[in-house]
């Protein structure tokens, strides 16, 4: 199961949160928790490069990508690994919507769109859509494959 | 936090620079300024929107009435939701796009949803801010219908189906759903306050499921995309709705009907491949569609449909509905392996679909293979298939070469036998087997496959252990951090295996295969060398440094020596996952040096969080729970946790972790282990010069309260522990004491007293000194502590430890050593009080017991010589008067600390003989339970609960485990330990480091307390003629309680069911009259009772022999037969509520046998209508004649 998908930015603020299966009583604390594992650990850390926490049998993998931070909380089948796979899916499906690692702005001017490309790839909790066309042709309602 | 990004998402929304579309239309603008007057209060003003009326439709008069509407909505909400004030973005030059200028943008462009403008207007600026608010009002949903209808545009479509499926899929809770963003109000609220056009979720739910089954079950070809989106959105719908869930199973699979039985060659290599024919395009989406939705549904194990359906759906030419369909049956094989393995069938076999899987490009559907694999091949319902078993096994084993880690990596957790969260030794020991064995048999098994199969890269067969040590090592030479960190975990999997294997005896195996493996292994090695020039030189070099023998261990120490490394990994958590795997690899017979310096140089950094730390720490307790004869090693662990880092680690569950340990140690590791504690308050090393740890610790943490306080919490956990633990572990109790009497007597002089105490037993005289120390520095409550602590071991310690604390205590009352000790306690800046240590109040009592303790010894001497000299018989009532007093020490005693009552004897040993013979006398059982103050006040639970007993000194013992495992339950740390062990973990983090929430988990009582406590009873006869050196040492809560109910010598106390026992109390304040005297500890007075009770001894066995809970079964059905007849009348009517209840007509004439918790047990004359004579009735029920 995938927890939780957050995009936070720079500052901590949170741009997009993506919860299931998570009580709304304990959506505050993990948060708070990702916003601070971010400050602690992402200063300096490269583009896409994957970092890893885990709290009782939940991983958490993150990673920044411009200005904007990804956390990606799963347990069970979403081990670290796991999760490296989504979040893999996750930053091109962004990069591609924004063309680059975007800045917040471009990241917020767009948010429409990643919406929509977060709704292909995690649907209730699992991992949907990995292939890039496929997202693009998918948040474009056409079909997954074409003819 | 969704609060301070109101600001940075309203910037969105703010930055635009297009004018805010609601301005461009006419009749909205009159109410936008209504809007926007409101900024200060609300973020968004709903515009409600009547359901079923045309948007657009008489604006200029509702108008007015929006502007009523959204002055009592906005009222409304700033009454619900006065923190969201602040949200609102404080900038002035741009206005922002409220969320009600969006739904009204939405009404009026849905309306001309033909015209591009609009449409244009919609993708690029309505839809996106609409994403940024966290939920969607209701209200919008018809026009999003509406659009959804009329709209050509796919992209607004898309966003339509989003927008539907958050409809749907919003609890409402709050208006706190999954979407994230700005927080918008609960809208069915807000509706059911707005009473004019209020539309709430429960309105427009079942139209937009209508709709959106319609159209999931639309077959025209060109539709086929929005078939697929609105089949998505129906599933995002939570699926309590039962009504929605038979809608989704009846279009599933209504589409995999027709889609889904057409299993098609899959064009290997390209997948979603472009230019397939347009049929078998449109068939491949619809089965994709309609397979994800299937996995979101909940599993349906029984139906022969839902499995056939997803088998089928492996073959199935899209690559992600394969994986959805690996997915569901993996799952479904873990319930019902047989009906899976049968459905796959050939799929399994060479060139099967499931072969394909293998070189299907996505990980998790390999994944899934493997535990789909995993679940068949360990199957006990397939036994009588070996042949398929060992396909899947094959299958399995071929997963362990996966190019992906995640794949490899769950191969290797399914060899080793961990699938789930459940722990299983015995899998995990099979797994463990498993991994080492196939060194011995994989050849000729492997070879087969390998021909077959693994036409790759085909190589000479190889030990499974091999592969996957050489797997794990290449993965530890990764950059990735998750990969690093899987691996570790993966290496702390094998170790519970291995732990497992070890606990369940299989280490002869593992050892055999050293020797029995040489010659093939040097073969094997050769090979392996020659196919493998590159081998990881660690490998060939243990293998040389092994003699050549390339040997399980050999493998696991090269493996072990890449692990070691990884502690160099900047992440923390990399390093703790490493750590727990070391920990888990260390076995008992391994030197700890080495892991115990990695453990001691991490911890010294301080970036560790106290979350981390204290997982490690619970570690150490599974690890504990795994192999109890590393305690001596694990509490060596935990002391470095202590020293180094005191502020950050838990002390409720070091606390813990020390008990167990203690426990588990055994009779030699038992001085070691409590050695371990005391170092704790030697926090920190003292510094030169300085004699006094605690108070250079009070310097060194003046700068940092937080962890000066936890260091004060830590020091408290230790000082409690070793006043309830040190005769425990030193095996030293005053009812064991082979001190002849008279003895510490003579030894007054302090110095030759501590000098025979330290001779007699170093660890306690250790303790001793230890908590004296804290008694005298330290913080006040430190010293309360320690002075509770001496008390408790002076009470249960025999000579001259008693004595020792004696005087101790004494001069630490009053301060008669003030003036040697004063230089000590300058630096705690506290009033020392008038007692020098503060601690009067607290002693005096502590110090009358023990003083009359001795004087009653005293005079029983006195007694004793009188009655030597004059060479008489003890009387009757001189042995009464001798058994008042020692019941009533022990009372006084009770109340300070647990003490077996029935082999307690506070006034000295010598007076065993005498209360013997008093008792036999008097037929009184040696624990009397009435006579405990605690069960008399009904505090026993608590009581008993929360005190440790001490328990038996030598072996590992039914009563001692159950003792020790009764005493767990006591802190919120066990909760903590129960759901590590639980493999629980969902919750959120706390990061402020607060105390957990702690809640009720029973599966470490299961695990230890239950089930010891059960066999311990029954075997508790056996255990004390076992003749350990205190045989019938009530140290467990269980008998002591029971044993109470033996002493109770009264036939008419046990006037309650044995399902009651520990609310007897109750029941016997309320029994037959004589139980007056029942706050006087004299309580075996000859019973004012005349000949029927004196002959009802005769028929009680004897509860000094007999054990109580079993004496208690038998007493009460004599108790029932022959009650001390009472009689009542039924005051009204009663029907019996169960078996155990008996109905009562009002008037009737009954005789009351006894009284539980309120209930009468009763019988009567006649039979009553329902042929019961007797049973239960409520009190009030009755009017006692």
């Amino acid at each position: 199961m995938i927890l939780a998908v957050l995009f936070a930015n720079a500052e901590g603020n949170i741009l997009i949160e993506r919860f299931h299966g998570v009580p709304s009583e304990e959506r505050l604390h993990w948060r708070s928790f990702l916003v601070k594992l971010g400050a602690d650990n992402l200063k300096g850390t490269k583009n896409e490069e994957l970092l890893v926490a885990c709290h009782k049998s939940v991983y958490i993998v993150y990673t920044v990508l411009g200005d904007v931070s990804i956390y990606v909380v799963g347990k069970d089948e979403y081990d670290e690994l796991a999760l490296s796979e989504v979040i893999f899916v996750i930053t091109s499906a962004v990069k591609d919507v924004c063309g680059k690692p975007p800045t917040e702005r471009v990241f917020l001017d767009k948010y429409g769109r990643i919406c929509l490309c977060l709704d292909e790839i995690v649907w209730k909790g699992y991992l949907e859509n990995t292939e890039k066309d496929r997202i693009k042709r998918l948040i474009r309602l056409k079909p997954p494959t074409e003819y | 936090m969704a609060d301070s990004s109101g600001t940075t998402l309203m910037d969105l929304i703010t930055a635009d620079p297009t004018p805010a579309p609601a301005s461009t239309l006419a009749p909205a603008a009159s109410s936008a300024p209504t809007s926007a007057s409101y900024p200060a209060t609300t973020p968004p003003a709903v515009l409600p929107t009547a359901l079923g009326k045309p948007v657009g439709e008489k604006k200029s008069k509702r108008a007015a009435l929006m502007q009523i509407q959204n002055d009592t909505i906005s009222a409304a909400k700033s009454a619900l939701h006065p923190v969201r004030a602040s949200i609102m973005p404080q900038k002035q030059k741009k206005k922002p796009v409220s969320y009600a200028q969006l739904a009204r943008s939405i009404h009026e462009l849905a309306a001309t949803c033909d015209n591009k403008k609009s449409v244009r207007q919609l993708v690029n600026h309505v839809f996106p801010k609409l994403a940024v608010y966290n939920s969607v009002d209701p209200s919008l949903a018809p026009s999003l219908l509406m659009l959804n209808q009329q709209c050509e545009d796919r992209s607004v479509l898309r966003y339509v189906y989003y927008y539907l499926a958050r409809i749907l899929s919003d609890t409402g809770a709050q208006g706190l759903s999954t979407g994230g963003g700005i927080p918008t109000p609960n809208w069915d609220a807000l509706a059911d306050i707005d009473a004019v056009g209020g539309v709430t979720r429960a309105d427009v739910v079942p139209r937009i499921v209508e709709q959106l089954t319609v159209e999931a079950k639309n077959s025209e070809f060109e539709f086929h995309a929005r078939r697929l989106q609105s089949l998505k959105a129906l599933t995002s719908a939570p699926s309590t709705n039962s009504e929605i869930l038979s809608r989704l199973y009846e279009v599933v699979f209504g589409i995999l009907e027709k889609v889904g039985d057409n299993p098609q060659k899959r064009k290997k290599g390209i997948f979603g491949a472009k230019g397939g024919d347009r049929d078998s395009v449109i068939r491949s989406n619809l089965q994709y569609g309609a397979l994800s939705a299937l996995r979101r549904l909940p599993l349906d194990p029984g139906n022969p449909a839902f499995l056939h359906y997803a088998v089928n759906g492996i073959s199935f030419a899209d690559p992600v509905a394969v994986r959805q369909a690996l997915e569901i049956v993996s799952e479904l094989a873990t319930r019902d392996p047989y009906a899976v393995a049968m459905a796959l069938g050939k799929h399994v076999e060479p060139g099967g679909a499931l072969q394909d899987v293998l070189h299907l490009n996505d990980v998790l559907a390999r994944v899934s293979l493997a535990r789909l694999c995993c679940a068949i091949s360990r199957a006990r319902a397939l036994d009588e298939r070996p042949d398929i078993r060992s396909q899947f096994n094959s299958l399995l084993y071929q997963l362990l070469l996966d190019p992906s880690e995640r794949v490899c990596f769950e191969a290797i957790l399914c060899v080793i036998g961990k699938y789930d969260n459940t722990e299983r030794t015995e899998e995990r020991a099979s797994g463990w087997y498993r991994l080492t064995r196939e060194i011995l048999k994989l050849p000729d098994a492997s070879s087969k496959e390998s021909s077959k199969d693994k036409s790759q890269k085909s190589k000479r067969p190889q030990p499974l252990i091999k592969l996957v040590m050489r797997r794990l090592e290449s993965s530890f030479r990764s950059f990735s951090r998750p990969v690093l960190h899987a691996a570790a975990r993966v290496v702390q999997e094998m170790g519970k295996s291995r732990a497992a294997a070890f606990s369940v005896g299989l280490q002869d195996v593992d050892e055999g295969a050293h020797v029995n493996t040489f010659a093939d292994s040097a073969d094997l090695n050769d090979s392996d060398e020659s196919a493998h020039p590159e081998s990881i030189r660690r490998t060939s070099s243990v293998s040389n440094a092994a003699a050549g023998r390339d040997t399980t261990a050999g493998l696991l120490a090269s493996l072990m020596e890449v692990v070691r490394t990884t502690v160099a990994c900047e992440c923390v958590y990399v390093r703790a996952m490493v750590i727990k795997a070391l920990i888990w690899m260390q076995s008992p017979i391994d030197s700890f040096d080495e892991l115990g310096s990695i453990i001691a140089s991490e911890l010294s950094d301080p970036s560790w969080p106290a979350a981390l730390l204290n997982d490690v720490l619970l570690t150490l307790h599974a690890r504990f729970k795994a192999s109890p004869d590393m305690a001596v090693t694990l509490l060596e662990i935990a002391r470095i946790f202590a020293t180094k880092v005191p502020g950050k680690v838990d002390a409720d569950v070091l606390q813990l972790l020390w008990k167990t340990c203690l426990v588990g140690a055994g009779p030699d590791g038992k001085p070691k282990a409590l050695e371990a504690v005391t170092i704790v308050l030697d926090l920190p090393p003292p510094q030169p010069g300085s004699t006094l740890g605690i108070t250079s610790v009070d310097r060194v943490f003046a700068s940092d309260p937080k962890s000066a306080l936890a260091l004060q919490k830590l020091v408290q956990a230790a000082v409690w522990f070793l006043g309830e633990n040190a005769n425990y572990a030193a095996s030293e109790y005053a009812w064991e004491s082979a001190t002849p009497p008279g003895t510490a007597l003579m030894m007054l002089d302090a110095d030759k007293m501590v000098a025979a105490a330290s001779s007699r037993n170093p660890t306690l005289a250790g303790a001793l000194t230890r908590l004296q120390r804290c008694a005298f520095s330290g913080g006040w409550e430190i010293r309360i502590i320690a002075a509770q602590a001496l008390t408790t071991m002076a009470i249960r310690s025999g000579e001259p430890f008693r004595l020792q604390i004696y005087e101790f205590l004494h001069t630490l009352a009053h301060g008669g050593l003030q003036t040697q000790f004063s230089d000590m306690h300058i630096s705690n800046g506290e009033d020392q009080g008038a007692s020098g240590t503060g601690l009067g109040v607290l002693l005096s009592p502590m110090i009358k017991v023990l003083d009359e303790m001795y004087r009653a010894q005293d005079d029983l001497i006195k007694e004793i010589r009188i009655h030597d000299n004059a060479k008489k018989e003890w009387t009757d009532d001189e042995l009464k008067k001798l058994y008042e007093t020692h019941e009533r020490l022990l009372d006084l005693v009770s109340l300070f600390c647990y003490v077996p009552r029935a082999k307690y004897l506070p006034l000295g040993p010598t007076s065993a003989k005498l209360i013997d013979i008093y008792r036999s006398r008097h037929n009184i059982s040696a624990s009397t339970g009435l006579s405990d103050p605690a069960v008399a006040t009904g505090i026993s639970d608590l009581l008993y609960e929360s005190k440790p007993a001490p328990a038996e000194p030598d072996t590992l013992d039914d009563d001692l485990v159950n003792a020790w495992a009764a005493n767990l339950g006591d802190a919120p740390a066990m909760n903590r330990v129960n759901e590590f062990l639980a493999g629980d973990g969902m919750d959120a983090p706390e990061v402020d480091e607060e105390n957990m929430i702690s809640r009720p988990s029973i599966s470490y009582d299961d695990m230890w307390a239950k089930t010891l406590l059960e066999s311990s009873e029954l075997e508790e006869d056996d255990a004390r003629s076992m003749g350990s050196s205190s045989p019938d040492s009530t140290g467990s809560v269980e008998t002591s309680i029971s044993s109470h109910f033996g002493g109770m010598s009264y036939p008419s106390l046990f006037s309650s069911r044995p399902s009651t026992t520990d609310k007897a109390q109750t029941s016997r304040g309320s029994g037959p009259s004589i139980y007056e005297g029942l706050g006087s500890p004299i309580r075996e007075e000859p019973p004012p009772y005349s000949s029927p009770v004196r002959q009802r001894y005769g028929s009680f066995e004897n509860p000094l022999s007999g054990n109580g809970s079993q004496s208690f079964g038998s007493q009460d059905d004599e108790r029932v037969s022959s009650g001390n007849p009472q009689f009542g009348t039924a005051l009204y009517d009663f029907t019996a509520g169960g078996d155990d209840e008996l109905s009562l007509t009002a008037g009737e004439e009954v005789e009351i046998e006894y009284e539980v918790d309120g209930w009468f047990y009763v019988k009567k004359k006649r039979p009553g209508r329902d042929g019961k004579m007797a049973g239960l009735v409520p009190v009030l029920y009755v009017n006692q004649s």
